[in-house]
């Protein structure tokens, strides 16, 4: 039996899993300020008369990191960053930092020195300000550690008791600035993180749960929780992921899908292409920050079934604000959930005030209020269809850097348009019609994000440089780095070193028996030409464990 | 108009062509723009709120046959790579048209500014011209009449400048080392453009050597001014980095900042990268620091690795040669009216030259006789009859006639029968004709009596 928790904006879900059914659900109402609290509460109301010796793995979502850092209930850090030639530090929004000499180059050379007396000092203006949390990211530093690990073995010396984070550690992708606020992000936010996952483990001990607890990440994949400890930023925005691992859990694979989440005030959207969420091309945004955290494209829309529905100047205007709860569930103004009432469509709510908040629309419009709901529900799917479609166009549109890249794309059309949260079920149906596609509203699609959770497999990602001029490969990540001896290494025996590193990572990891579901999902060779012969070759591969469902999950 | 002042946002088009090269060592391979893709993704410049990447579009075979008489075709001319490159000047182009951004840098491979109008193949690694597509493309869709192109690359854009030869509407200024000492061995004072269009192709050599002060010396003493006399619509840089101190194909001593600043000081509205062969010492240097210059940011922390300022310096007589040089192309610019007025008093209605032209990468020489006519009522129709021959290969000839835009009924018509009158004419292997005007273009093949047209 698999266990998944997700925890919610208005309630936290719970739900328990065996084989290809779903034995029990559970709903608790969230309580934003004691997410453990609440997320124990849904669990034990949940397996109340179940054999808890029979639980084989509990995964949690938890809004946790996200409301840390909306609220700013992160740990204060320190930002020192070792820059060398290029933008000027300060036009990154990364706040206040402390800027060092020295410097790397593309290619992991050294192309400006340390100076020992700057770190000295850093770390007495870190001491002065009482910081004991310090992120330190170099540019290119993912391509050679040495300035890092320096940096940080000095101040490590100067600040007994600090925690200290090294950006080449946080991610070995290109983009300074990301790696940076990644880095300051998980300085910031890795001790309560770490005392969370302990009180959760105790907690589950508590009650008799052996079974291993998991963690859901922003790209729809699991981790251990005490090894996601090391990683807190990527467990943000899980709960999107888990409502796209629901939907992959639910429908037929293979297939490309719009994943629509109506709310009260939002409609999520996401994308299944070919049976593969699609992630978005770069990190994730984590408040004003960029970060390199991998997540689902998620795009929020402001409109919902409580949004705000407005008449001026004889247009109609639906959202983006919220103005209370609809009127036929005793709020001030109309609303979507008010026009779904009065067509029918829904029986939420009262009927007499459903029909009032659409006289009031009517009114105004110069129509009756049958007509009135119609045009409010038409304009909710006229924007709904509208950022679908924006979506994949932007899918579409997204830089390539490759010939083949730019003749192998085409546009694809969703062959289902499927539903979650208590918004769907009217609308989607729909949405479906508009854009020529199936609409599917899974049977158990209020609690689609626990499902997910319950049955997302890990994921895990490795970055491999190589540079056989220099007879070296590293991998940034892992803080790893190794000798290559033949010059013209072959992209096929880099994917297999990779191949081989993911797999060594996965052990330590805890999710070794996954390595074999290992794909490459990027690989470059470039030929280093000096004078007029080749002098080595550049190898970069991308190998990952991708999200994708526990193999014991039958689908519905 | 164009509505190009509503964002100040700077369009970016990063196409690196990491599956293209001419050969596997040649200079123009898969791994030029690689270190420069490393350096500009790690610094993040594309998440920067005053950049905006943009992904290239494929140009239309039109968008090309518009400035070239591709022999035989546009299709046998270029591959996939060069419509990207191409394309992505044009998204640009639209890009900065709407509004969208405020100025453009499309950072593409493979380069075009050695390619002239007529086309047999790659001369100077380029077998189109990208820049003179996209403003052939501005002024046919957009309407704009005066645009100034600013070739920066260290060797003279002779493709672009043979292109608008006798165009008096655009600006075409080239600075370059002497052709005395580089490839293609031209670009000197006197190539001041075809009769109706003199000095609006202003050349200036410069000695081996030349540092930043030498080309800012260029930029504030003649280029900027010869700009404000001008007022063109569009500024478009053909942005060569070849210049640079450790190129290894040319001699000059320009550094990534030099480079910078003298984008900050052109504002060109677009960009087009043209060579640049420091993969590693310069590119992701001087890349960097154009972008940051184009999108208003603070490059001054832009340095290679080697550079330290006043390196270079210039001796006192390399600096009085450019400033005797400088003086020679003032005068040019400033008799400008004069020369074109004495120029046309001592031709007829017609206008001819016969050029020899080598294209060094395929090994292929042309031999051409252009004619122009010298007419009153419009820029005039021009014909082309070109032959050329690769190695001890084959011989490809082509008669090609040109009707300028807005071109004058009678120039209309005998154009017309200029091409009517070779079509099925043994003696030439294809007949290629541009109706700028109609925007419509046709070539016909003698030896399958067949015609297309796009």
């Amino acid at each position: 039996m698999l266990i998944g928790i997700d925890v919610g904006g208005t309630t936290t879900d719970a739900v328990v899993v065996d084989g290809n059914t779903v034995v029990k659900t559970a709903y608790v109402p969230t309580d934003h300020d004691n997410l453990l609290k609440c997320m124990l509460m849904a669990l034990d109301e949940l397996v109340q008369g179940i054999d808890t010796r029979k639980i084989e793995r509990v995964v949690l979502s938890t809004t946790l990191i996200t409301n840390m850092i909306a609220e700013g209930k992160t740990d204060p850090v320190a930002l020192v960053l070792i820059p060398g030639p290029g933008t000027n530090p300060k036009d990154y929004a990364l706040g206040e930092s402390i800027v060092l000499d020295g410097a790397i180059d593309f290619r992991g050379k050294e192309i400006d020195v340390l100076r020992e007396s700057q770190i000295k000092e850093a770390a007495s203006e870190i001491k002065a300000q009482g910081m004991s949390r310090v992120a330190v990211v170099g540019k290119f530093c993912q391509r050679n550690h040495s300035h890092e690990l320096k940096v940080g073995e000095m101040l490590s010396s100067a600040l007994p008791g600090a925690r200290i984070e090294l950006g080449h550690r946080v991610s070995g992708q290109l983009n300074f600035p990301r790696r940076a606020a990644t880095t300051l992000l998980t300085a910031a936010t890795k001790d309560r993180y770490a005392q969370f996952a302990d009180d959760m483990a105790r907690a589950l001990k508590e009650r008799g749960i052996s079974a291993p607890i998991y963690i859901l990440k922003a790209d729809g994949g699991t981790l251990p929780l005490d090894k996601s400890a090391e990683m807190p930023v990527e467990t943000i925005f899980s709960g999107p992921a888990a409502s796209i691992m629901g939907v992959m859990a639910l429908t037929q694979p293979g297939q490309t899908s719009v994943v629509v989440d109506i709310g009260g005030t939002t409609t999520d959207l996401a994308l299944i292409l070919s049976g593969k969420p699609l992630l978005s091309a770069k990190g994730a945004r984590v408040g004003s920050l960029l970060t390199h955290v991998r997540a689902f494209a998620v795009k929020s829309v402001a409109i919902g079934g409580d949004s705000a529905v407005t008449v001026s100047g004889g247009n109609l205007a639906v959202g983006p604000h919220r103005d209370g709860s609809p009127l036929c569930m005793g709020g001030r103004g109309p609303t979507p959930t008010d026009a779904l009432r009065v067509m029918g469509m829904s029986s939420i709510g009262d009927a007499g005030l459903a029909e009032k908040a659409m006289q009031m629309v009517g009114v105004e419009l110069g129509c009756s209020s049958k007509q009135a709901a119609q045009k409010v529900i038409d304009a909710v799917v006229d924007k709904i269809v509208f950022e679908v479609n924006e979506m994949f166009r932007e899918w579409e549109l997204e830089p390539a850097y490759r010939i083949w890249e730019i003749m192998s794309k085409e546009a694809i059309t969703a062959q289902n348009v499927v539903g979650v949260g208590g918004g769907a079920p009217p609308l989607v149906p729909l949405v479906a019609a508009r854009m020529g596609a199936a609409a599917i509203v899974p049977k158990y699609a209020p609690v689609a994000n626990a499902i997910g959770a319950a049955v997302a497999r890990p994921t895990l990602a490795l970055n491999l440089h190589i540079d056989t001029e220099k007879g070296e490969y590293s991998v940034a990540e892992e803080g790893l780095s190794g000798r290559v001896i033949d010059r013209r290494m072959t992209p096929e025996d880099a994917e297999k070193l990779a191949r081989k590193l993911l797999a060594e990572r996965a052990v330590r990891l805890g999710i070794g028996e996954y390595a074999s579901e290992a794909e490459v999902t990027y690989s470059e060779v470039f030929n280093m030409i000096r004078g007029w012969s080749t002098a080595g070759r550049l190898l970069d591969v991308r190998m990952e464990i991708l999200a994708g469902l526990l193999p014991s999950w039958g689908r519905c | 108009m164009s509505s190009k002042n509503k964002s100040r946002k700077t369009g970016l088009i990063f196409f690196p062509a990491f599956d293209w090269a001419i050969s596997p060592t040649h200079p123009e391979r898969e791994e030029r723009l690689l270190y420069t893709r490393d350096q500009i993704f790690e610094e993040g410049l594309m998440d920067l709120p005053s950049i905006e990447e943009y992904k290239p579009r494929l140009a239309e075979k039109k968008d090309i046959a518009r400035v070239h008489f591709c022999v035989p075709d546009v299709e046998s001319q270029v591959t996939e790579a060069h419509l990207i490159a191409a394309g992505s000047t044009l998204t640009l182009a639209d890009a900065l048209e709407k509004g969208e951004i405020g100025n453009g840098f499309a950072l593409v491979r493979p380069p075009g500014h050695h390619s002239m109008r007529v086309v047999h193949g790659n001369r100077g690694f380029c077998n189109i011209n990208n820049m003179a597509i996209m403003v052939e493309y501005l002024r046919t869709k957009y309407g704009h009449k005066k645009i100034a192109v600013i070739d920066t690359d260290v060797h003279h854009g002779d493709g672009t400048q043979e292109i608008f030869w006798h165009d008096p509407d655009v600006l075409c200024i080239s600075f370059h080392q002497d052709g005395h000492t580089l490839y293609p061995g031209s670009g000197f004072v006197n190539e001041m453009g075809g009769p109706q269009a003199l000095a609006r192709t202003l050349n200036i050599p410069l000695p081996p050597g030349t540092t930043d002060e030498g080309i800012h010396y260029v930029l504030d003493n003649l280029i900027m001014p010869v700009l404000d006399e001008f007022k063109p619509d569009l500024i478009l840089n053909s942005a060569g980095q070849d210049n640079h101190y450790t190129d290894p194909l040319a001699n000059m001593r320009v550094s990534a900042n030099g480079y910078a600043r003298l984008n900050e000081k052109l504002a060109p509205d677009i960009c087009v990268l043209e060579g640049g062969y420091a993969v590693e010492t310069a590119l992701p240097y001087v890349n960097t620091g154009i972008i940051q210059a184009m999108a208003g940011l603070d490059y001054s922390h832009v340095k290679e690795p080697d550079f330290v300022p006043g390196r270079f310096v210039q001796s006192e007589e390399m600096k009085r040669e450019i400033a005797h040089t400088v003086s020679q192309v003032q005068t040019v610019w400033d008799e400008r009216y004069n020369l074109v007025e004495e120029a046309l008093e001592g031709l007829g209605d017609f206008y001819r030259r016969k050029r020899r032209i080598f294209y060094d990468t395929d090994m292929i020489n042309e031999n051409q006789e252009e004619v122009v006519r010298l007419c009153p009522d419009c820029a005039g129709y021009m014909t082309i009859n070109t032959s050329a021959q690769r190695g001890y290969g084959t011989l490809n000839s082509a008669f090609c006639v040109t009707i300028p835009r807005g071109a004058c009924s009678s120039c209309r018509d005998d154009a017309k029968e200029e091409y009517a009158e070779h079509l099925d004419d043994r003696r030439i292997g294809y007949v290629l004709m541009q109706d700028k005007d109609k925007d419509k273009f046709k070539f016909y093949n003698n030896m399958t009596r067949t015609e297309k047209g796009y």
